[in-house]
């Protein structure tokens, strides 16, 4: 399975160094920010298959705007929300956005852990997907040229057969005019 | 996953031949396990036999329909394979209209059937090369219909929706934001488009001849799930339901030979279509 890289948008540094450490060990690619400034620079810079952000943060820059940020460069990048349990409502808001997903505080590793998979498991079906696509296409462009040349050589071989056909029962020539004639066609065929 | 046992494969291979046309291999057990097993879970059955049974007994056919819904492929894209639509802009959609517009006063009449409409963009998008090349359509009278036979397909053909992933395979960013509006996450194709066209269901394997001549048929990709046998049933009636100057547009990667000696394969650039004889 893919390896994901991640990007953890968090004020509290003690949050930020818990997450970043868990997701290491766990062989995720991490990085962090300390705030929606941070992450907009990464982002722009960098591409991230999952955003991590606190709804809540100081600043323009909340997670609601990371959210859309990291969408706007690039749709791919699945964002979850962390949020407090009263800010519910806003992180339903927030998935009505494009977010992947939100969690609660006090975060649940295993939680977290499951729906990071969940992603994998999805980017990985979709890329699975789009090779099919590719190599249907490619078989199918392949095989659609060699099947509509032979399609016109049978038809021109069958209307070359007509042509010696009637040639052949053609009764106003003589014998050695006729195998003459259709041997021509035969041989411009 | 409920196991389908080797009585059960023929049983349920011809059922399925039987409403819908469809031959599925006998040897591939784990294609009816797939797609059939919900279905069995969904009505309480703990065999396919019991599935049979009921959905035989079913008047209301939603058993059935289910079937079919999950047998048939829905595989398909905006411009599918490109060449088709090239063909009907450039060459074949010009000397219809040429044919047609011998009498002056009436408008002329040009019909066109997707035979396998699936979720409905192949007609969309013949739709669209029409509006592209005609301009105002009002000056002709315009038939396009689209038929499968699945309800679920042809539910969702004629609504018109799609999601990103059905969009993104196929159209052009041109038509996108000519002809589409953005709907939530999906796009819905716009009325002048939508009002072009009409959607319904039909078996293939049932007579059509119902729906009358047209003068434009694309039957692309459906006829190979059929039997030989079946196939060469399907384009003799086709060639029926064709005009004598009608054309026919069948699959990229099909072949009319052995199948149909009615038609004859004629080219045009890069795309084969085909004319009866």
């Amino acid at each position: 399975m893919k390896i994901l890289s991640i990007l953890v948008v968090d004020d509290d540094p003690v949050i930020r160094r818990l997450l970043e450490h868990r997701l290491k060990t766990e062989h995720y690619a991490v990085q962090v920010a300390e705030d929606g400034y941070a992450a907009e620079n990464l982002l722009r810079t960098q591409f991230f298959d999952v955003v991590l952000t606190d709804l809540m943060m100081p600043g323009d820059i909340g997670g609601i705007e990371v959210l859309e940020i990291a969408k706007e460069i690039n749709d791919k990048t699945e964002v979850i929300l962390i949020t407090a349990h009263s800010s519910v409502d806003t992180a339903v808001k927030a998935m009505q956005k494009g977010a992947n997903d939100y969690l609660e505080k006090p975060l649940n590793f295993d939680e977290l852990f499951l729906r990071l998979d969940k992603i994998a498991n999805i980017q990985t079906i979709l890329k699975n997907a789009q090779d099919l696509e590719h190599a249907m296409t490619t078989t199918e462009s392949a095989a659609s040229a060699t099947i509509q040349s032979l399609e016109i050589q049978v038809a021109n071989l069958r209307d070359s057969l007509d042509t010696v056909e009637n040639i052949l029962r053609n009764d106003e020539l003589v014998d050695g005019d006729r195998v003459a004639d259709a041997l021509n066609v035969i041989a411009e065929s | 996953m409920i196991k389908i046992a080797p009585n059960e494969l023929k049983i349920i291979a011809q059922y399925i031949h039987d409403v819908s046309g469809i031959f599925l291999d006998q040897n591939k057990a784990y294609l009816f396990e797939t797609r059939l097993s919900s279905i069995a879970e969904a009505n309480s059955c703990t065999s396919y036999q019991e599935l049979h049974n009921k959905a035989k007994r079913d008047a209301s056919k939603k058993i059935e329909k289910a079937i079919v819904d999950a047998i048939s492929t829905n595989e398909t894209l905006f411009f599918r394979d490109k060449g088709p639509f090239e063909l009907l802009q450039h060459k074949i959609l010009p000397e219809v209209i040429d044919n047609r517009s011998g009498r002056p006063g009436l408008k002329p009449k040009i019909r066109i059937w997707s035979a396998a409409s699936s979720t409905g963009q192949e007609l969309y998008s013949i739709a669209i090369v029409l509006k592209t090349l005609l301009g105002d359509t009002n000056a002709y009278s315009l038939s396009l219909l689209g038929t499968d036979i699945s309800d679920t397909a042809i539910t969702q053909a004629s609504y018109g929706k799609y999601n990103k992933f059905e969009i993104e395979r196929g159209l052009d960013r041109k038509y996108l934001q000519k002809y589409f509006t953005l709907f939530g996450n999906s796009w819905k194709i716009k009325d002048e488009i939508r009002a072009m066209v009409n959607f319904k269901k039909l078996n293939l394997m049932q007579p059509f001849t119902v729906l009358g001549k047209f003068d434009i048929i694309f039957c692309r990709n459906v006829a190979i799930y059929f039997t030989l046998e079946d196939r060469k049933k399907l384009f003799n009636k086709l060639a029926a339901s064709l005009e004598n100057d009608g054309y026919l547009i069948i699959g990229s990667t099909e072949s009319l030979t052995g199948v149909c000696p009615l038609f004859i394969p004629k080219r045009h650039l890069r795309s084969i279509f085909y004319q009866k004889k």
